[in-house]
């Protein structure tokens, strides 16, 4: 009998085609894994780097601001701040928030300490030279 | 209902739609605090509130499709769930988490909460979607365990159809794929790859299988199609998911860090990754036309082949928009990738989920379909809300393409702020959208208190005298 | 119990023909990639290519056309009922397919230790990852064809039912013709 489509052959594609699949991912993943630490320099991930991280997420900064492109739309990108602004700057306005103007989008006051801030600029440095493939387009992000 | 046991499917619909309303006040107070920045700031920042919206949305969408694996899965097994008892139980736990959860993030500083909760044992705090504290993290596995050890076993001593496969083993993805929650490396774009396990695959992955059976499961109970039918559609579809979707993740890895092979990979395979959406279409239609009976729910049989469409649009349109690498160069990061959100977790997940709210609950309330008043109700309801996010999408779409050529092009790119100004517009509509929404979901809501059930006698002779 | 007639457009499950069909679709997708890439960086393409050992490519292409004749081969005898032949004929083509796997990890194992990554440049990009995706559906092939011949050796084929046999040499000819597109794009042309 000249079976069409019979539903035991849709499932094998449906679990041939998704081990297949998973198995290349697996190959690039193991790949990409040898990739990345010389594309975000992971050897500059000092102690500081990497407290600068914590800080940045159990202060939840991706729920407003983006890291290279990922998290919310409501303040700007803090992948290439450094490079637009600098580490006086990003340490001042931290210290300054909140702004307090009428209408305007407000930054809570975190009271981080000297080190801390200088733990956050050393993160925020380190992720602006991460390879990203030329993104952001411009300065802006 | 043919079983008994699957009565604790309505407490999960019931908490689903009671977080699915918070979850939408929470999205109107975000829209607003686009437009004010100081509204009820400083006692809700708009990260709180951000993190609010999102997690609720999880959180409803998971109570639903517990409810969704309670109520179907004994009924295709053809026997009592394993336990009730254990089902119920885990209910309430679950509810509690959550609400402690949002307690916690309203009421505490998120790096209070971190420390209070031991995110410096084991950091997994401070990402998208998975800002929770580590204690509830482990109760969303505490929880994922029982419901999978309760749906196994009601399996085992039942009746294994592949619907019924299907659906448990994307239960057990589902649960799989959340454990990579725990894995918070240093490297920033490590965790980043990482984080797209689990955000892509639930929502471009595992949750389309969920998708795909219960909208199988609906359409097999309403059309009357032969089961075998229906099956080799969704097997067929399922495949084009993964088979499109696994290496279609490298639409997350363009800029972010990952090496610069995705984006040949990623644009490719993402690419036809809409591809399972137009066979959903396809298939739901297919069966329609195919169908034995009449099903007097016209409201659920509306949700059901709704759900495939907004799907396609939210996420296979507007996510193939800005898949492809060149586009996404201008598009990342911006609001059209809030747009494809919205409009994708709606149109798919939040959808089928009131998909099978509307066919079962019925159903768990003693009546095969509701009074066709109630009926008009929800499909009211249904027209508002759809209506309401196509313009929720479009406004944000907006925005997006604005902030691509003002501050993403040109000689001389504008600062964020000063595009933000430039898009007041769009938030606005944005919000009152919102606002529209929001009032369609009252008339949804509202529609469940409309007593009375569907009375085949009296509609027979208003269809005979119109 | 009915042999697939005349009026049967396609050998095989109906199945395997959407299946090829997909994968077709896919690698035309790659291989467009390809040569709309290379248009814009053919001095690069060029230079890299020159550097790929083209003798592995042509052992292989010879290796996988002569598997396919092989399958081919199995296909006719089993229609006339001969199905020790037809096993042998597939076992014959299934140690093609690992001659074509030893010499393509062999390949690999060059290029890798000439320091060659997914990373180095567009080119091995493509390169990599074309004849990895293609060394993966050698696999599956394999897989396919050796459950066909279990098959054969189990007596589940005869001349009147050999729409399994027919079903995995459309999927092994798939391979095959998409490895001889392959080399000519990626080794041959420049």
């Amino acid at each position: 009998m000249q079976q069409v489509f019979t539903k035991s052959m849709a499932r094998n594609i449906f679990l041939g085609g998704a081990a297949f699949f998973l198995i290349i991912y697996l190959v690039l993943t193991y790949d990409s894994w040898q990739q990345i630490p010389k594309r975000d320099h992971a050897d500059q991930m000092t102690p500081a780097v990497i407290a600068g991280k914590y800080l940045v997420d159990t202060h939840d900064c991706i729920g407003c601001h983006t890291i290279n492109g990922e998290g919310s739309y409501y303040a700007p990108e803090l992948g290439n701040v450094y490079k637009r602004r600098g580490g006086a700057f990003i340490e001042a306005w931290i210290r300054a928030q909140p702004t307090g103007v009428a209408g305007r989008r407000q930054m809570p006051q975190f009271n981080f300490t000297q080190s801390q801030l200088d733990d956050i600029v050393a993160y925020l440095k380190w992720l602006s030279n991460i390879d990203t493939n030329n993104w952001p387009p411009n300065i802006q992000g | 209902m043919k079983y008994s046991s699957q009565k604790v499917a309505m407490p999960y619909f019931i908490a689903a739609l009671a977080l699915f309303f918070g979850q939408i006040v929470f999205g109107l107070i975000a829209g607003l605090q686009y437009l004010d920045g100081t509204f009820l700031f400083p006692d809700l920042p708009f990260n709180v509130t951000r993190m609010s919206h999102t997690n609720l949305l999880i959180v409803w969408l998971l109570m639903a499709f517990m409810g969704a694996a309670y109520y179907i899965v004994p009924e295709e097994a053809q026997t009592e769930l394993y336990s009730p008892k254990l089902a119920l139980v885990t209910f309430w736990v679950f509810l509690a988490a959550a609400a402690l959860t949002l307690a916690g993030y309203l009421f505490v500083p998120y790096s209070q909460l971190a420390a209070m909760t031991g995110d410096a044992i084991l950091p997994t705090m401070g990402r998208g979607y998975l800002e929770q504290p580590l204690p509830t993290k482990i109760g969303i596995v505490l929880v994922a365990l029982s419901l999978l050890f309760n749906v196994t076993m009601t399996l085992i001593k039942g009746r294994k159809t592949s619907l019924n496969l299907i659906l448990i083993g994307s239960l057990w993805g589902l649960a799989l794929l959340f454990l990579p929650a725990f894995y918070f490396p240093d490297d920033t774009v490590k965790a980043s790859y990482g984080w797209w396990w689990i955000v892509h695959g639930w929502v471009e992955g595992d949750w389309e299988l969920i998708l795909g059976a219960l909208l199988g499961f609906i359409l097999i109970k309403m059309t009357g199609v032969d089961r075998e039918i229906v099956e080799k559609w969704l097997y067929i579809i399922i495949a084009m998911t993964l088979m499109t979707g696994i290496i279609g993740i490298g639409h997350h890895y363009y800029y972010i860090g990952a090496p610069a092979y995705w984006i040949w990979l990623g644009s490719i395979f993402s690419a036809l990754e809409p591809i399972p959406f137009l066979l959903l279409v396809a298939f739901a239609f297919k069966m329609l036309l195919q169908r034995r009976r009449e099903h007097p729910n016209k409201a659920a049989m509306l949700w059901a082949l709704a759900t495939p469409i907004v799907a396609f649009l939210g996420a296979g349109l507007w996510g193939f928009m800005i898949t492809l690498a060149p586009v996404q160069y201008y598009t990342h990061g911006t609001n059209f990738t809030a747009a494809h959100g919205h409009l994708a977790f709606f149109g798919a997940y939040a959808m089928v989920s009131l998909s099978i709210i509307s066919y079962a609950m019925p159903l768990l309330r003693g009546r095969e379909a509701n009074s066709p008043s109630a009926q008009r109700w929800e499909m009211t309801g249904f027209w508002i809300m759809v209506f309401s996010m196509i313009v929720i999408t479009l406004a944000l779409t907006g925005a997006g393409i604005v902030t691509a050529f003002l501050q993403r092009s040109g000689d001389n790119p504008l600062g964020f702020m000063q595009v933000q100004d430039k898009e007041r517009v769009f938030f606005w509509i944005r919000e009152f959208a919102g606002l529209g929404f929001f009032s369609g979901l009252l008339v949804y809501l509202g529609s469940f208190f409309i007593s009375g059930e569907y009375d085949y006698a009296s509609e027979a002779k208003q269809a005979l005298s119109a | 119990m009915k042999t697939a007639s005349s009026a049967q457009p396609l050998p095989g499950d109906f199945a395997i023909w959407v299946f090829i069909f997909a994968e077709l679709l896919v690698f035309g997708v790659l291989f467009s990639a390809y040569a709309l890439s290379r248009m814009s960086n053919a001095g690069l393409f060029d230079a890299s290519q020159a550097t790929l050992n083209r003798s592995y490519g042509l052992v292989n292409t010879l290796t996988l056309v002569t598997s396919s004749y092989f399958v081919a081969r199995a296909t006719r005898a089993i229609r006339h009922g001969r199905s020790a032949a037809c096993g042998r004929w597939l076992g014959g083509a299934l140690a093609l397919g690992a001659l074509f796997l030893a010499v393509k990890l062999l390949e690999f194992h060059d290029d890798f230790s000439r320091g060659i990554t997914l990373s180095t440049n567009l080119f091995y990009m493509f390169y990599l990852s074309l004849t990895f995706f293609h060394f993966m559906h050698v696999v599956l092939g394999m897989v396919i064809l050796g459950f066909v011949a279990y098959r054969t050796y189990a007596g589940a084929y005869d001349a009147n039912r050999y729409t399994g046999v027919e079903t995995g040499a459309s999927y092994w000819h798939m391979v095959d013709l998409v490895w001889i597109i392959l080399f000519a794009l990626i080794y041959v042309l420049h």
